[in-house]
């Protein structure tokens, strides 16, 4: 992993387009603020980590029988 | 073609329905290409079979019929990776979990489909309050 030191208001950049500017260090907390080309999605890692963590359970192994799922409750 | 699923037994899937999603699914990054089967035939639940991967299958749901109000926003970022211009063009699922208290819902990471293109993509949700883990109300 690299390993770079920033102040408050101190940016890296990224592939050329992905700067990441350190806006406020308080206590244990740092801002950060992104500018990123509108293709790049950034994401908090735990966000990230727990949809995966879902999917892996979603993913059906054993049987199911389908007519025993909820029925949707009719529009109101 | 035919595929022998372990969930769906044989089934017949047409070629020009497989969805792409070029990004995987989050923990499953090499699995691009998917079939949607109805599951059950009142039009709530679908199978999400991998195509490539005879063992893989989710169980989908629209989640409109179970939460009316929800909401999901899409990113530029989301919108732009699925060439997606209009609404009207995009379909959402919600993968469903199947656990021993009842049937859940991941509203944090829904699918979505461009219709139009037949590409796919999960879509994280970081912004809003949604869960990965919401009960389906039953009626």
């Amino acid at each position: 992993m690299l390993v770079l030191s920033r102040r408050s208001n101190e940016s890296i950049v990224i592939g050329g387009e992905i700067v990441v500017t350190v806006l406020e260090i308080r206590g244990d907390q740092v801002r950060l603020g992104i500018e990123a080309p509108r293709s790049v999605t950034v994401h908090r890692q735990e966000v990230h980590a727990e949809i995966q963590r879902e999917n892996v359970s979603a993913a059906v192994t054993g049987a199911v029988d389908v007519t025993r799922l909820p029925k949707a409750p009719p529009p109101s | 073609m035919i595929i022998q699923s372990d969930q769906l037994g044989s089934v017949d899937i047409d070629e020009s329905k497989i969805l792409s999603f070029d990004d995987g699914l989050l923990g499953f990054p090499d699995i691009s290409r998917f079939a949607v089967v109805d599951a059950g035939d009142d039009g709530t639940y679908f199978w999400l079979q991998a195509v490539d991967d005879p063992q893989l299958a989710f169980l989908v749901a629209v989640p409109w019929a179970f939460f009316p109000d929800y909401a999901p926003v899409l990113s530029d970022a989301d919108q732009h990776a699925l060439s997606l211009t209009d609404a009207d063009d995009a379909t959402l699922f919600c993968l469903l979990t199947i656990t021993d208290d009842g049937v859940t819902a991941n509203l944090l990471g829904p699918l979505v489909v461009n219709t139009a293109t037949r590409q796919g993509r999960q879509v994280v949700l970081g912004d809003s309050d949604y869960s990965t883990r919401t009960t389906l109300a039953a009626a």
